[in-house]
């Protein structure tokens, strides 16, 4: 089932296309990683999914309603962590949350038992002070908390991950692929390494239009070029001699070298890489490195921006 | 509805804990206490300024001028306070953000208007009664009993444009950008309607009226009679003004 579908969204901001024709769909229970450099349209399209603005045109519905501009309906079904979430502040945390639960309907009890257990998965169970004294990365892991604590269908987090230290974003990315289990969760960043770690299907936008979308295996089986790099000891072979030889090779379509680097193009890599680790170990050639060369979700959007 | 009561619970909260009910009440009561205590001290004040061969004759004070003591306070600084304590009440939430969250768990537009209005509203009563407590109490001390016609009515008038007021903050805010929005076009309507009131025709039914006509109703200049059609008339303006503001916060761009 569809969790959220986009049909022909458009969007200007007076002369600006932000939007154009953005049309995708998520399926229940992916993680779907929306790519796109700074000014890409990703807050853009995620508010409007939200009801606060409105699309000049096209359709939006979430798990099978339509979304309408100004009424927030459809909002009941969706956790939204925005990018830089702000709070009540002379609130603690579990003052907020106790709202928040009252706002979207739920019981006392509900709201209590899930507020403890939401605090204890962000760390923040035990913090009874106030939120203005809060420092920016935990207001992320508040505003985690409060997106998750009506159990949406859909969980929509805006840069979760940016600005905060490296042990923070790991906690911020593990939490949100244990969110998976029970919600569909979209998340935009533009740091693609947190995408390449928890994200099932990802969405590079650019220029308000969607440019790759897909399951992320598939996308790099589709960009996977046969390449095998083979880094050699300097002092036991020379790297001019062994490329002489292996370019007579029937596999090998053609070498590179880059200082005791082997960049080697190959036919087919799914059956020839066998063997040139044969030809490897028959000629008795020492190598430090072999890596078979895999298209990292960076090269991808480079190209796409480019 | 739930979620109607849930944020009138937060506004209360907020308007505790960022101590806007404590000034309010405070400056209130502050007046309460003083207009009294300057109408009877007037005279000797006037007695200590006199200069040497100019006699300044003032009549006794009576629980009158105690009263003309609380209104000018109440129409002028008083208004100010209310004005300056609830001028960002919605456009800082817009501003800051923290209406986000709010309205993506599902709360309605027209609950933030009405739980603010609400809240906002019962802090005016609040600190208005207060007022108007501290002064009689006090008033019946140092002038003994007096009774003052229409006393009831006049401060009914004011309570009445001070919701009118605070509709008018609602309405400013839920189109104007920026922390001050809101209070900058409300003062500058304030001043409208005082300029306007000097043509007769619009004189009659302008509610500034209800803030400036508070003493000629105690001493029967104006009859409460005259005052019905401009009540009834900022009554419907305020609730029209409420009902702009949801429409226009509907629609506006978050």
């Amino acid at each position: 089932m569809h969790v959220l579908k986009l049909d022909h969204v458009s969007k200007n901001y007076g002369n600006l296309n932000v939007l154009k024709d953005l049309s995708f769909t998520v399926d229940e229970g992916m993680l779907f990683g929306f790519v796109g450099k700074n000014g890409a349209g990703k807050t853009t399209t995620m508010k409007i999914i939200l009801g606060l603005l409105e699309s000049d045109s096209g359709e939006i519905t979430v798990c099978g309603e339509k979304v309408s501009f100004g009424d927030t309906l459809t909002n009941r079904n969706i956790g939204y962590l925005p990018d830089v979430p702000e709070f009540y502040g002379y609130m603690c945390p579990k003052e907020y949350l106790k709202l928040c639960g009252d706002i979207t309907g739920l019981s006392r009890e509900k709201t209590e038992r899930k507020s403890e257990e939401l605090l204890e998965l962000v760390g923040l169970s035990g913090v009874n002070r106030k939120i203005s004294g809060f420092s920016r990365g935990m207001k992320q892991r508040l505003g985690i908390a409060q997106a998750l604590l009506n159990e949406p269908k859909l969980l929509i987090c805006d840069e979760p991950t940016s600005a905060l230290d490296p042990i923070g974003r790991n906690e911020i990315l593990q939490i949100l692929s244990n969110a998976k289990k029970y919600s569909t969760v979209i998340f935009s960043t533009h740091i693609l390494s947190d995408v390449e770690r928890i994200c099932d299907r990802v969405g590079i936008l650019n220029e308000g239009q969607l440019m790759l979308e897909g399951n992320l295996s598939d996308i790099k089986d589709r960009y996977r070029q046969n390449v095998i790099n083979i880094e050699l000891y300097p002092q036991f072979s020379d790297i001019g001699e062994i490329k002489l030889k292996m370019e007579h090779l029937p596999f090998i379509s053609s070498i590179e070298t880059e200082n005791h680097s082997l960049i080697i193009h190959l036919d087919d890599s799914t059956i020839h890489n066998q063997s040139l680790l044969e030809y490897l170990i028959k000629e008795k050639i020492q190598i430090q490195k072999y890596e078979v060369g895999e298209p990292t979700l960076e090269n991808l959007f480079m190209e796409m921006v480019k | 509805m739930n979620s109607y009561i849930a944020f009138t619970k937060k506004e209360l909260l907020e308007n505790f804990r960022t101590f806007r009910i404590l000034i309010l009440v405070s400056v209130f009561f502050l007046f309460g206490m003083l207009s009294p205590l300057t109408a009877k001290l007037m005279p000797e004040i006037f007695k200590s300024l006199a200069l040497d061969g100019i006699v300044i004759t003032i009549p006794d004070p009576t629980a009158l001028d105690a009263y003309s003591q609380l209104f000018k306070n109440l129409t002028q600084m008083g208004i100010l306070v209310l004005l300056l304590v609830f001028s960002g009440m919605l456009s800082t939430e817009i501003t800051k953000g923290t209406l986000i969250n709010m309205l993506t768990k599902g709360l309605s537009r027209s609950a933030v208007i009405l739980a603010k209005f609400t809240v906002a509203g019962v802090i005016w009563s609040l600190s208005l009664l207060l007022a108007f407590i501290t002064t009689f109490g006090y008033t019946a001390y140092l002038f003994g009993n007096a009774n003052l016609p229409n006393l009831i009515f006049s401060i009914f008038c004011l309570w009445v444009y001070g919701l009118f007021l605070l509709s008018l903050i609602l309405l400013a805010s839920s189109f104007t950008s920026g922390n001050f929005g809101g209070l900058t076009l409300t003062a500058v309507l304030i001043v409208i309607m005082m300029i306007v009131d000097v043509f007769p025709k619009i004189h009659q039914f302008n509610p500034i009226a209800l803030a400036s006509q508070n003493v000629s109703l105690l001493i029967e200049k104006v009859n409460v009679s005259a005052m019905i059609p401009i009540v009834i008339i900022t009554v419907l303006l305020t609730l029209a003004s409420l009902v702009g503001s949801v429409l226009i916060f509907n629609k506006r761009k978050l």
